[in-house]
């Protein structure tokens, strides 16, 4: 007797259900014939993941892909390419045994490339789809960036710089167009947040320190998404740049790209070139212009040296048509500016900084003009040195100084980052040089969260913008300069906090009193119960109970009571959800609990 | 050995300090071996070598061991040189000095050839000169002799043994440099320059004539005809397309890609695309410079240590002062990493994240003040028993209440004076108690292991009492009519201590129900199997039924229907309803349940609950169906009895954690309206014993009061 299988399917009956819609991964290497690492990377070039089938039926270990994923993989002529490419690679080898290296070398010029616009095409139809899944992106573009190019972990030296020159471009557009919306120095990196075309893009970028690849990282994997993301970054790059009426792959001053100065190169071939259209409509009203206040954005900007100009214009294909038009563009796209952006773009109107050396360069020189400051560095290729008595901030991270300017401010750079947050300019007395600044927030976290823990600080600022919002002076007659006081505020923030602790204690007390009223009211009832009962008690060893049940633990009854008529699986939702809130109220309660000992020790110490 | 070598380097004086190891000790232990052995025979031989050593050294002469004998001018004749012929020897080595070039007239002092040594070894003469004389060995020093005079001598280092020539030579100063040079793997001679400039020694340039003074051929000056025809070919190969040439390479830069957003708004596959989630923000605590309440302590970050792996915080904030002092982050490239094995390996599955209430998920129930009123506060103890009490009834007129307890006594009680009216001592662990739901016969159904007991309380007027008194008047004669019929399953026996009637079964009873009317009861015995675990019994008539159907599995409770006759039997895993008229099964109801422990039914007869050992409740409203209506889980333990109140719309359960659950259950009348549950208390109070809570729990017949039978000696009985 033919023992019959299990899951038995006879011959010429199809599959059906979940083994029929999905494949292992295995299978669908069988299916397509390839290898598995090409397998990754064709998953990772067009977006392919595996899918959770609702009855996984090759046991649960396995990972499975659709059918018509695979399919998708089939049909894809980056496949074909492979393959041809890893005949090419045959024949190289093969030439090079033969020590024909003149053929070699030809047939490695002719090695077929693969092609990803199509890709990229396909996997974002819409230009919002691919801004809104760009965070990815950026961050790898920006770590490869900081990366050393090393020949034993395949990282070119082209792939570095053309990260870097993509990375620049972007932040050289944010800047420009004033996008950027939130910074965050964080231990791993600054993060910045940025708004285009209605999309939030976060990214992260890391410290410009050396970077360690560590071994434990499948270096193949990485560079397979940034065989994506390098052209996707550049497609996007091209949109955005033409959409502000700029030349794609921007020319930029070859001596401050020697000076690794791309950003400010770029911002100054951007504003150069919408420039030249304005200086051939202006020519005739041509003013004088100072010779060595080079940088300014468009908007302020008619005061470009003539002999960088001529520089540039050299490069720069000068005359385009259309001059007339990118005037009319500048002024509408001006128009179409939202009320964020236009905010941005006044913070840091008429204040002009200037970096030390120690200073993180490259985040200052975008985050700076990005919401309208003028920047200045120490070093070669600066727009303007040291001693320019205009500069209104000096950003400093050392206490060392030589000469110390009394026009300016000497400040640390998280008052930048702060004061792009809060967006508004914050008081500079907590961050001048060699005071602890105070602490820096994460601009990412959302207060209105019931319960949420508001740290002081996040308190003050709360409290800054809302007098800045409203330009009420905190006080009746005092001046405007006490509101940029932070002690003052400060004071403020204490009065305020002591006043609703107060009140806060009040209430508390007008609630136990109300409690205990009617715990007395209660137990006044009971009492009534408890005479009439005692009346009727005998002495055949009856004992008469009152059992007042303290009012949490009604509560808790009731809270019970629901719980047992709900189904099993809102049950469990619901004893899911109970644990979370109570995770997240311990976390809360833990920092609490610090704030309160910390405090307590400082009034210990005071 | 050591003491030479001491010597030897104190004795160094017009040489650089001769390293030990450089030493060549191996040559001259051979020496002083090959000395002690042919210490007798002498033969003296010389070279001119050896001579020349001599002369290196000026204060030979106090070198005796030194065999020295020279026949340079005289080979025929053997001298035996001793060790006092040291001073002519060395006369004749100067001469031998100046003549370097005599190296032709020494004879040869060695004349066995290629000949292995050893087959001269035990010899005296070591070959043969040009006259056939033998060559007498050298006589060979003692070691003392030798020994001495190698302390004294200080060029003694420079001596080695030659053992072929059976003689001593002695190194001159450059033949050691040679030597340590050759060690040191130099080229022997130190005049010799390895790295000397190489020398051109022809001269192309300046050279007066040409090598070759031939005429510049005509060649030179005209077009080649061969490369003509062959540029020819080609460019006729290139216009017929036979040649082709690699296009230069194009960069392809960006372009503009999404040119026409308007039209592909839809995927090309059809399956639906899930965009990857995008990465969690940062909080404050990620902040290089965090409020400093985001930071843990030392203690907190120590304990982080005693934490499993994966509960193990992966990152604890730190603190820097200034924004130069950050480092860099070191898993920068590991957090990208695992982000792109996310993104590609990780299946995609868009959850909904419920962002509400948890309150909200809770079902609207009606207040519970509406539902009053119902039993909330204990109000009267009811203390007596010296054991568990299984099981308590309530009389129908509600005044009167009968326990039964472990302790093998049955009491009744005045339910609202708590005063115990009767006792009986029935002897055995009490399992069940059951009044006769007629107000006006006050008997008692106790069942006390195999027997059920028939009690007369005593209640009531004379004429009542008369009444019962029939009803509990069994004949003797009746009784062994019934045993000699058939194999008897229960007697009905008189018992006369309790002045009643006794059941006899042959198996433990559990449960004891009374029919509506008061003539008929039911009785169960879980142990046995089938037909007869469950009976029924005819007070009037003393009869006893076995149930006319087979039961599948085991019968846990009984029970009437409370208006029709219609019997219902619950096993461990259903509820079985039967017509006792038409002797058939009516319905089966599916508990789904593992193992249930008790049953009620509802006033109505429609509904039923069943508690079970998991401490769920079912629900049934057999009009709708024969699977539960609404399943209650409320307890984590087992659930010891069910009950439903004959007029109020509630129900309660009890179970083993002490808490007996009272719930509102109102079943309407419209069909349509599917019964309201809604829980209203918990019940607490009882203690725990031995893990039992509350064993039995009954409703007053008449106000909304339970009565709760506790393990721990203890009735209650809480009021609304």
């Amino acid at each position: 007797m033919v023992k019959a299988v299990k899951h038995y399917r006879p011959p010429g009956k199809k599959k059906e259900g979940n083994a029929a819609k999905f494949v292992t991964r295995s299978q669908a290497l069988k299916q397509l014939q390839i290898s598995l690492p090409l397998f990754r990377k064709l998953c990772i070039l067009k977006g392919v993941t595996p899918r959770e089938p609702k009855k996984k039926f090759k046991g649960t270990h396995q990972t499975y892909y659709h059918v018509k994923d695979v399919a998708f993989l089939h049909h894809e002529p980056l496949v074909e390419i492979h393959r041809a490419i890893r005949v090419h690679e045959r024949k190289i080898k093969k030439a090079e045994a033969k020590k024909n290296h003149e053929r070699a070398t030809r047939l490695r010029e002719k090695t077929p490339k693969p092609k990803i616009d199509r890709i990229i095409r396909q996997r974002y139809p819409r230009f919002v789809d691919a801004l809104g899944e760009l965070d990815d992106c950026l961050t790898m573009v920006h770590l490869f960036a900081a990366l050393p190019a090393s020949e034993s972990k395949k990282i070119e030296v082209e792939c570095v710089h053309k990260c870097r020159r993509l990375a620049h471009e972007w932040q050289a557009f944010i800047s420009r167009t004033h996008k950027l919306r939130k910074t965050f120095v964080s231990v791993k990196g600054i993060y910045y947040q940025a708004e285009v075309e209605g999309q939030t893009i976060t990214w992260l970028t890391p410290h410009s320190l050396q970077q360690v690849v560590s071994d434990d990282v499948d270096i193949t994997t990485m560079l397979n998404f940034l065989q994506l993301y390098e052209p996707l970054l550049s497609f996007v790059n091209f949109r955005l740049y033409q959409s502000i009426n700029l030349k794609y792959p921007p020319i930029l001053d070859p001596r401050l790209e020697a000076l690794a100065a791309d950003l400010y190169a770029l911002s100054r071939y951007a504003s150069a070139n919408t420039r030249s259209s304005v200086v051939n409509s202006e020519v005739s009203q041509a003013e004088s212009e100072q010779a060595e206040t080079k940088l300014k954005e468009a908007e302020t900007g008619n005061e470009t040296s003539e002999l960088r100009l001529a520089q540039l214009q050299h490069q720069l294909p000068s005359n385009e048509p259309g001059a007339l038009m990118h005037l009319v563009d500048e002024v509408t796209g001006e128009d179409e500016e939202d009320q964020d952006t236009k905010e941005c773009k006044k913070l840091f109107k008429n204040m002009k900084f200037f970096l030390s050396r120690e200073v993180p360069r490259e985040s200052m020189l975008f985050v700076i003009p990005a919401f309208g400051g003028i920047v200045s560095w120490e070093g070669e290729g600066a727009p303007f040195g040291e001693s320019d008595q205009s500069i209104s901030h000096q950003i400093v991270d050392r206490e060392a100084q030589g000469h110390r300017f009394l026009s300016r401010e000497y400040i640390q750079p998280q008052w930048v980052y702060d004061c792009v947050n809060a967006q508004i300019i914050l008081p500079t007395e907590s961050y001048l040089v060699g005071r602890t600044p105070p602490p820096h927030l994460s601009p990412f976290i959302n207060y209105d969260e019931e319960g949420a823990y508001i740290p002081d600080y996040a308190k003050t600022i709360q409290h800054l913008q809302a007098a800045a919002r409203k330009e009420i002076l905190p006080l009746p007659g005092v001046g405007k300069e006490d509101l940029e006081d932070p002690q003052n505020l400060l004071v403020e923030g204490v009065k305020d906090r002591a006043e609703a602790n107060d009140a806060a204690q009040r209430k508390q007390k007008m609630m136990i009193l109300e409690k205990q009223y009617h715990d007395d009211l209660k137990k006044e009832l009971q009492g009534v119960t408890y005479t009439s009962a005692g009346s009727k008690e005998t002495s055949t060893g009856v004992v008469q109970l009152q059992t007042g049940e303290s009012t949490s633990n009604v509560q808790e009854n009731v809270d019970d009571m629901g719980k047992l008529m709900l189904s099993r699986k809102k049950r469990k939702l619901l004893e899911a959800m109970e644990k979370s809130i109570k995770r997240k109220q311990a976390k809360n309660d833990l920092v609490k609990h610090r704030k309160k000992k910390i405090d307590e020790a400082q009034g210990q110490r005071s | 050995m050591k003491e030479k070598k001491k010597t030897m380097t104190k004795n160094d004086d017009e040489e650089v300090p001769f390293p030990p190891e450089n030493l060549p000790s191996p040559s001259v232990s051979d020496y002083e071996d090959s000395s002690a052995h042919d210490g007798e025979s002498s033969d003296s031989l010389d070279s001119q070598s050896e001579s020349e050593f001599e002369d290196g050294s000026p204060d030979n002469g106090s070198s005796g061991d030194l065999e020295s004998a020279e026949n340079e001018s005289s080979q025929d004749e053997d001298i035996v040189n001793d060790g006092d012929g040291g001073n002519e020897s060395s006369d004749i080595h100067q001469d031998g000095a100046e003549s370097d070039s005599s190296e032709d007239e020494v004879a040869p002092r060695n004349t066995i050839g290629d000949v292995p040594l050893k087959w001269y070894e035990d010899e005296p003469h070591i070959g043969y000169d040009i006259k056939g004389k033998k060559i007498k060995k050298k006589e060979k020093q003692d070691k003392l002799d030798s020994f001495l005079a190698n302390v004294d001598d200080s060029k003694n280092w420079r001596k080695i043994y030659d053992e072929y020539n059976d003689e001593e030579i002695q190194l001159t100063k450059d033949e050691v440099k040679l030597v340590r040079r050759l060690l040191k793997n130099r080229a022997p001679h130190s005049d010799f320059d390895p790295y000397q400039d190489s020398v051109d020694w022809f001269k192309w340039e300046d050279a007066k004539h040409p090598l070759s003074n031939a005429p510049e051929p005509k060649r030179r000056f005209i077009p080649s005809k061969w490369e003509a025809r062959k540029v020819v070919q080609y460019v006729r190969a290139i216009r017929k397309g036979l040649i082709t040439f690699d296009k230069p390479k194009e960069e392809d830069g960006p372009y503009h890609l999404w040119g026409d957003d308007s039209g592909s708004t839809e995927k090309a596959n059809h399956l639906s695309y899930i965009p990857a989630p995008k990465q969690k923000l940062p909080g404050h605590d990620e902040s290089y410079n965090p409020p400093l309440e985001y930071i843990p302590t030392q203690e907190e970050i120590n304990s982080y240590q005693l934490m499993f792996e994966e509960d193990r915080p992966k990152f604890i904030p730190k603190r820097f002062t200034s924004m130069r002092s950050i480092p860099a982050y070191e898993n920068a490239m590991k957090d990208c990493f695992e982000r792109c094995l996310d993104l590609y390996l990780c299946p995609r599955v868009r959850k909904k994240r419920l962002n509400i209430d948890p309150e909200s998920l809770k079902p609207k129930l009606p207040s519970r003040k509406e539902l009053k009123p119902y039993p909330i506060t204990c109000y009267i103890e009811y203390k007596g028993h010296e054991d568990a009490v299984t099981s308590i009834s309530v009389e129908a007129s509600g005044q009167w209440m009968a326990s039964g307890s472990s302790d093998g006594t049955v009491r009744v009680w005045e339910v609202e004076t708590g005063r115990c009216l009767r006792q009986w001592e029935v002897g055995e662990a009490v399992n069940c108690v059951a009044w006769n739901p007629l107000p006006d016969i006050h008997i008692l159904a106790v069942s006390v292991g195999q027997d059920v007991l028939l009690l007369n309380t005593c209640l009531g007027d004379e004429e009542e009492q008369k009444r019962i008194k029939e009803l509990l008047w069994v004949d003797s004669s009746t009784a062994s009519d019934d045993s000699g019929n058939k194999a008897p399953t229960v007697s009905w026996l008189k018992d006369d201590k309790h002045m009643g009637l006794r059941l006899r079964h042959f198996k433990t009873v559990t449960a004891v129900e009374w029919h509506r009317k008061g003539d008929y009861f039911s009785t169960v015995m879980p142990a046995d199997i089938l037909f007869e675990s469950v009976l029924i019994h005819q007070l009037s008539k003393k009869l006893t039924q076995k149930l006319p159907f087979k039961l599948h599995g085991l019968a846990v409770r009984s029970t009437f229907h409370p208006s029709r006759s219609i019997f219902f039997v619950c096993t461990k895993k259903s509820v079985r309803v039967y017509d006792l008229l038409k002797t058939k099964l009516i319905k089966k109801l599916d508990t789904g349940l593992r193992e249930a422990s008790s049953i009620a039914v509802h006033p109505g007869g429609d509904n039923l609950i069943v508690g079970s050992k998991e401490g769920k409740m079912c629900w049934f409203d057999m009009e709708l169906s024969s699977k539960p209506y609404k399943i209650i889980k409320c307890s984590p333990v087992d659930i010891n009895n069910v009950i439903f109140h004959r007029s109020y719309p509630l129900f309660a359960s009890c179970s083993d954690n002490c808490t007996a659950y009272v719930f509102h259950g109102m079943v309407y009348s419209d069909l349509n309206q599917n019964p309201l549950i809604v829980p209203l208390e918990f019940l607490r109070g009882h203690t725990s014993s031995n893990g039992r809570g509350i064993l039995d729990c009954k409703f007053h017949p008449r106000q909304p009061w339970l009565f709760t039978a506790g393990a721990d000696k203890l009735i209650k009985l809480y009021c609304h």
